[in-house]
């Protein structure tokens, strides 16, 4: 990525409180129908020491480099490739949105690929992940991520890990997949399914050995059957899983250190330390 | 060694994990089939096999070596409704179900229990055949890991593995360096015919159950010298080897049955296939189990002679041993035979010192 000076297209700012998007121009614009929107928290991302200059990165960074680095196998695959990970940093608060400048300068100079950035307030950041078209949100605050996944936009949180891992690592819970008749079914069921059936697609460019990306299916509670039917239900929706952990009860911290996914996906809003 | 886990809840255990627990109790309470639920692991012996121990995937592993990963995926997947047959564990693991339910009816409320846990790194997708395999068989196994080519090790210690079985001897010996008991499986020809009511485990003494102190001695320095040394030391322990944990475990249960007068017709019975002697060096291992606290219900001190034909009458489910000269000697034999690589035992065939290859740099 380039390091040129900004040649920033700032859409029309007045009040404080309105939506702004500013295209990162260094990064090239995917497709709109071919590309998977994910959208990740300055929160999130830059959580860390702060420099003088650029903020230090927190718990969401080993996240996008695990994207990038998917995104680059892809389009070694297939340099014409437009199934990539499109990155959208979203402020959700106004203080961060005052400091814009250096979110978008701090992204650059940790090598980032965000495409564009969403300035917003706790009132109308939803507003923002619809109007991009956002497939999964990703914070480190539950009560975002609950309202984001009540208005059916897939959300998960993001804690802090140990180690991550190069490769990303998406873990489902298999006993939100088996279980749909377990109280009304979640605003954000039909997000999640497409979002399942893309990462599929996406995970289906790779083989089995030496993949960029690995799908983790953790059921905590069910039976051998009940995970051997989530792995068949998400087979059914496009998904094919890599690894698959059935506890029945055990638990599942020790396990979770091992597996060091980077977000969950369950029913609703699931934290890794839930 | 492996230590035995903890019994008294740790002050730091939390919530969440009670939570989950609270949440599978309640998951096969309500299950319509009366399948027995898992016991909590912190409790329980834990076992763990490998998909190639508990089922027969010999043809299977070979369209993996000849046409690599995709191929070998694509097949399982293709026969994923074909149930596997029986492999060199399974007698073992079902003799494992039986003692489970001589348990359940004896202590209904007990979480001291078998857990037979599959451990393997296939892919997930090879792990639907693999459910629908257990599904065939009837077998009680409800908690496994698929770990998709990723090393079991820290998942056994994640699910503090009392035994580990696998027909891979690289993994077998990883997990025996971090201190869990394992061994690489071999399946006979032709198998001699098992009890059905009771678990029998044999295991040689020198290098599994102890350490092989008393091993090097005879590789290095011959006979004379260690029955000597074995006389002289009669009094002092030996040190613990990889599978003393496993035969203590074993023990804990057994005392469940005797505490209920069920000792002549307990459903576990152990062995020991020693070469030592009675006469000279058979005291110290007596006396060494004793100082431990742990009976064995056999001794059997061949002097020296084979094991093959003393195993054929004993019919174990399993036979641990340290040295591969003596795993064949059984396995010819029909005995289930499990190695143990740990020791100087490794080093020598019968008693000539292998042949390293020059270390490649």
């Amino acid at each position: 990525m380039s390091v040129d000076s900004a040649r920033e297209t700032l859409y029309h700012r007045g009040e404080a409180d309105m939506v702004a998007t500013i295209q990162n121009t260094d990064v090239k614009q995917e497709d709109a129908h071919g590309a998977v929107v994910v959208a990740v928290t300055s929160r999130a991302l830059f959580g860390g020491d702060d420099d003088d200059d650029v903020s230090g990165v927190g718990v969401a960074f080993p996240l996008l480099q695990a994207l990038q680095r998917v995104n680059q196998r892809l389009l070694e695959k297939d340099p014409a490739e437009s199934l990539l990970f499109d990155v959208v940093l979203i402020t959700t608060d106004s203080q961060q949105q005052q400091q814009s400048s250096r979110i978008v300068s701090s992204t650059r100079h940790h090598g980032l690929e965000v495409s564009r950035f969403c300035f917003s307030s706790q009132e109308d950041f939803i507003e923002s992940l619809l109007t991009n078209n956002v497939q999964l949100f990703l914070s480190t605050d539950r009560n975002e991520a609950l309202q984001a996944s009540q208005q059916g936009v897939l959300s998960a949180l993001l804690d802090r890990q140990g180690a991550p891992s190069e490769q990303l690592r998406v873990m489902l819970c298999g006993d939100a997949v088996v279980r749909p008749d377990a109280g009304p079914a979640p605003v954000s069921r039909p997000a999640a399914e497409s979002f399942s059936s893309r990462l599929g697609e996406m995970r289906r460019r790779f083989g089995a050995l030496d993949s960029p990306l690995s799908i983790v299916l953790v059921t905590s509670s069910g039976d051998r059957e009940s995970c051997g039917v989530a792995l068949r239900t998400l087979r059914s929706r496009g998904l094919g899983v890599d690894e698959a952990y059935c506890l029945a009860g055990a638990p599942r911290s020790p396990i979770l250190s091992l597996l060091r996914p980077h977000f969950l996906l369950g029913d609703g809003v699931i934290g890794l330390e839930d | 060694m492996s230590a035995m886990k903890p019994n008294d809840a740790a002050p730091t255990e939390d919530s969440g994990e009670e939570k989950d627990w609270a949440a599978a109790k309640a998951f096969f309470d309500n299950l319509k089939t009366n399948k027995p639920r898992p016991p909590k692991p912190r409790y329980a012996v834990t076992i763990a096999v490998s998909s190639r121990t508990l089922f027969n995937m010999v043809a299977e592993r070979k369209i993996y070596e000849d046409e690599g990963m995709e191929k070998y995926v694509a097949y399982q997947v293709e026969h994923e409704n074909e149930p596997l047959m029986p492999g060199a564990a399974f007698p073992f693991v079902k003799a494992l179900m039986t003692v489970n339910s001589r348990l359940r009816q004896l202590y209904p409320d007990s979480e001291e229990l078998f857990d037979i846990v599959l451990m393997t790194n296939n892919h997930a997708q090879v792990g639907v055949r693999l459910i629908n395999s257990i599904n065939h068989h009837d077998l009680t196994i409800e908690r496994f890991c698929m770990t998709g080519g990723k090393s079991p090790t820290g998942y056994l210690k994640a699910y503090m593995t009392n035994l580990y079985l696998s027909k891979d001897s690289e993994k077998v010996t990883e997990a025996i360096e971090e201190g869990i008991a394992a061994a690489t499986m071999f399946m006979p020809e032709t198998e001699n015919e098992l009890s059905d009511t009771q678990l029998r485990v044999a295991f040689d003494g020198d290098a599994v159950l102890f350490s092989d102190e008393s091993e090097i001695i005879v590789k290095q320095h011959g006979l004379d010298t260690f029955f000597e040394h074995e006389k002289e030391f009669e009094n002092k322990p030996l040190a613990q080897g990889p599978l003393k944990c496993f035969l203590e475990a074993l023990g804990k249960l057994q005392r469940k049955f005797y505490a209920k007068n069920e000792r002549i017709t307990c459903p576990i019975r152990t062995y020991l296939v020693t070469a030592r002697s009675a006469a000279s060096s058979g005291a110290r291992v007596l006396k060494t189990l004793r100082s431990w606290g742990l009976e064995i219900d056999e001794a059997l001190f061949l002097a020296g002679a084979p094991k093959g034909p003393l195993l054929q009458k004993i019919k174990p489910h399993i036979f641990f041993d340290d040295q591969m000269f003596h795993i064949e000697g059984a396995k010819d034999l029909g005995t289930i035979s499990a190695h143990v690589p740990y020791g100087i035992g490794q080093k020598y065939h019968k008693e000539k010192l292998i042949e390293q290859p020059a270390k490649k740099e």
